[in-house]
């Protein structure tokens, strides 16, 4: 496939890497209701990879199913060559590997910011304290809030919990990380100061996939873009294809609703 | 939980609570007009102003009177037992000894924990204070004048003089706690444990206590060591996670087989220390039994879901003096056919136990659901297992918010260990009618001494303890929402 193609297959990588996330064949059921249906995706390698559609539509069920906080009902998922099985040990490989910050942050508020980051390297990967809050200072100075790391998350604005958030999920050195949506939750002024560290993320050579109603995001940071609607894949392809000149009526609809 | 970082802004936001409380004079107003603007603002607010300073003055005018005309002496000649109740003569060192060293123990652990608390928040550079004297007092007021009220009915000098060494080792216990290095001040909550666990030794004069104890701690220490690292998927880690407590379990039940006695005055001990006692013991067992049950009831295992809702459930819809009646018939299959039927105090520590626990797991369950399950998945998303997720992410939180909650319910269970009588444990209230029936105060119409007594000792505890945890709620609520 050339770069400038754009259709409905999602397992293409652009440049041709190797990919860190597979998802073969995966469908999801929520009882009778079938939220995925046989969804087909690869991310390789530093790839940046926004996920948009209407609410509803599995986006969110797709990126959690990547790090098992929901089970996928059939299909394989494939993290860092890992796939993702009932066995406890997997799952929490997995999860190591992988990162993800909320739309409602999902900071713990009974922990100062500090101990909000260095609590999974400490408790999951055995690191001692020293070593752990050295590392989350670091992170904090990169996400630009290291002024507040003896705070707790309630005394902190929006914007700066999800940049604590970001800099949380970095604590473990993810090799992909997950947003959903992480921008949603946020008063429109801070928008900005969170879409600009991940970019600086991107810029870094990180893995992503977003989930995100930023479109001028998407337009500027995505390698690809992937559209959803109902649970399937409609439509993939680079950011200019994709909101220049989009195929698929559903894509085109959805566009003209949110631009 | 275990965080005093927390303390940061105690002395503050206390002062701030307690000049809202005061509403104190203003700089600008004399107080006579302080007294115009709030007690005779309005003829309404003005009627209301005499008629309950008349009433006030009635009260306190016959309070006074009746106290000072009345027969005080029923007291004084039952004051050991109202205190002990009827622990042998020759043993009295050992409820002595064992509050003795309780007190200090509660003066070394409690010190340190408010210095790792201060020394986190001037890490932190939160504000605070340094523990005063004077707050110490103030916060336990209650305590302190019920004891002085106890002393003036003493016959010898023997009980001040005991109370004084407790206050000195209470005293002491806390400059050194202060003062301890850092490492050793991690064991503060520790040495509060030891010390009860040393004052129920020394009084139950057995190891076989020590012996039970010990196995449960060391049963829970182990499980919840264990628990992390079993892999609840695989077989294996199914059969210890069963095995464990079960193993743990059947420990137990064989060291109870070898205590056929507490021996000493543990069967005759009763009055407020054994009322204090009980509660303290039913709180602190009840609480971990309480805190396992609010798990299990959420637990994916219909069997021990199963069974923690049974138990929950019955205990919570049956009367404690039920119970307590019940405890007779049904305790003894529990224990190994050699020990015969409990004792009234084995007994009562064992219902209370099992009572709180029941009713603590519910007031846990409500701050569990309390717990926004992003909290959950926040930390999943990490990789932590779900033993520290509980631990570090769950309780913690469910904990702090259900507080005032949980301190009502030791309130209560202070108060309803009033109910011990009924199996035969001599506790606070019952020494009070014991004392009407003894041939020298028999028909005497004593009874409103002794039960004014006994009340205000219960209150002087349960008045303490509600302020307390107004003040934890205080510190627990800073900076954490
Ligand atoms: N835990 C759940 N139980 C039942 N239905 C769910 C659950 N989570 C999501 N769904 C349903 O699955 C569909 C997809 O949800 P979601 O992935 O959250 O959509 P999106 O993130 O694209 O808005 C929705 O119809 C939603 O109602
Ligand atoms: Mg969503």
């Amino acid at each position: 496939m050339s770069d400038t193609t754009i259709n409905a297959d999602a397992t293409q990588i652009l440049g041709g890497g190797d990919a860190i996330i597979e998802v073969d064949g995966v469908d999801k059921l929520f009882g009778d209701f079938q939220a995925l249906t046989n969804i087909n995706m690869r991310v390789g390698a530093q790839e940046v990879v926004v996920v948009i559609g209407p609410s509803g539509s599995g986006k969110s069920t797709l990126i959690r199913c990547i790090n098992r906080l929901e089970r996928h009902d059939r299909g394989r998922i494939l993290v860092d060559g890992i796939e993702l099985s009932d066995d406890i040990r997997n799952i929490q490989e997995i999860r190591r590997e992988t990162g993800m910050v909320f739309q409602s942050f999902n900071l713990f508020p009974h922990l100062t910011i500090l101990d909000n980051i260095t609590l999974a390297p400490r408790q999951v990967r055995n690191m001692p304290k020293g070593e752990a809050e050295a590392t989350a200072m670091e992170l904090l100075e990169r996400v630009k809030i290291p002024e507040q790391a003896q705070k707790y998350p309630g005394q902190l604005s929006g914007g700066q919990q999800q940049r604590v958030a970001i800099a949380r999920s970095l604590a473990m050195k993810p090799k992909v990380l997950l947003f959903d949506e992480p921008t949603s939750a946020l008063d429109p002024e801070m928008i900005k100061e969170v879409l600009d560290t991940m970019k600086d993320l991107a810029n870094e050579g990180m893995t992503m996939i977003c989930v995100t109603h930023e479109m001028g995001f998407a337009r500027e940071v995505a390698d690809r873009v992937v559209f959803m609607a109902d649970g399937q894949i409609v439509e993939v392809g680079t950011p200019e294809h994709f909101f220049d000149n989009p195929q698929e009526e559903r894509t085109k609809l959805f566009l003209s609703q949110i631009l | 939980m275990n965080n005093p970082g927390t303390d940061a802004a105690v002395g503050g936001e206390l002062a701030q609570a307690l000049a809202a409380d005061h509403r104190p004079l203003h700089s600008d107003q004399t107080p006579a007009e302080w007294v115009k603007n709030n007690l005779f603002s309005s003829a309404l607010n003005s009627v209301i102003t005499v008629l309950s300073a008349a009433f006030a003055g009635l009260v306190l005018y016959f309070g006074i009177q009746w106290a000072v005309n009345e027969e005080w002496e029923i007291i004084r000649s039952n004051l050991r037992n109202f205190m002990i109740g009827q622990f042998p003569k020759d043993e009295l060192w050992r409820p002595w000894a064992g509050g003795l060293a309780l007190v200090g123990s509660v003066g070394l652990g409690s010190a340190g924990m408010a210095r790792n608390a201060f020394d986190d928040a001037i890490e932190k550079g939160l504000p605070t204070e340094r523990p005063t004297w004077l707050g110490l007092v103030r916060r336990f007021w209650s305590i302190l004048a019920f004891i002085v009220i106890v002393l003036t009915f003493t016959r010898t000098i023997l009980p001040t003089l005991g109370v004084l060494a407790g206050l000195g080792l209470f005293v002491a216990g806390r400059l050194i706690g202060w003062s301890l290095p850092v490492g050793a001040r991690r064991f503060s909550p520790h040495v509060i444990l030891v010390g009860l666990v040393a004052l129920s030794t020394i009084i139950a004069g057995s190891g076989g206590l020590v012996a039970i104890v010990g196995g449960l701690v060391a049963a829970l220490i182990v499980s919840a060591a264990v628990g992390d690292r079993i892999d609840r998927t695989a077989i294996s880690g199914k059969v210890a996670a069963l095995a464990i407590p079960l193993l743990g379990g059947v420990i137990v039940w064989f060291v109870m087989s070898t205590v056929d006695s507490f021996g000493f005055g543990w069967k005759d001990w009763g009055g407020l220390y054994l009322t204090l006692f009980v509660t303290v013991a039913g709180i602190s067992t009840g609480m971990p039994l309480g805190i396992l049950l609010a798990i299990g009831r959420r637990s994916q295992l219909p069997v021990i879901k199963g069974f923690c809702v049974l138990f929950i459930e019955f205990v919570r819809g049956v009367p404690l003096i039920s119970l307590l009646f019940f405890s007779g018939f049904m305790l003894p299959l529990l224990f190994p056919p050699s020990a015969g039927i409990p004792d009234g105090t084995t007994r009562a520590m064992i219902v209370i136990t099992l009572f709180s626990a029941a009713y603590i797991a519910e007031i846990v369950r409500g701050g569990l659901q309390a717990v926004p399950k992003g909290q959950t998945e926040a930390a999943q998303a990490q990789g932590l297992s779900a033993g520290k997720i509980q631990r570090l992410i769950v309780m913690p939180q469910a904990l702090r918010a259900v507080i005032p909650a949980m301190v009502g319910q030791f309130i209560s269970l202070f108060k309803d260990t009033s109910l011990l009588a009924i199996i035969g444990v001599a506790e606070f209230l019952q020494i009070a009618t014991i004392a009407n029936t003894q041939q020298d105060f028999l028909g005497k119409g004593l009874q409103p001494v002794t039960y004014a007594f006994v009340a205000l000792g219960y209150w002087a505890f349960a008045y303490t303890m509600s302020k307390e945890s107004r003040r934890i709620e205080v510190r627990l609520g800073v900076g954490t929402r």
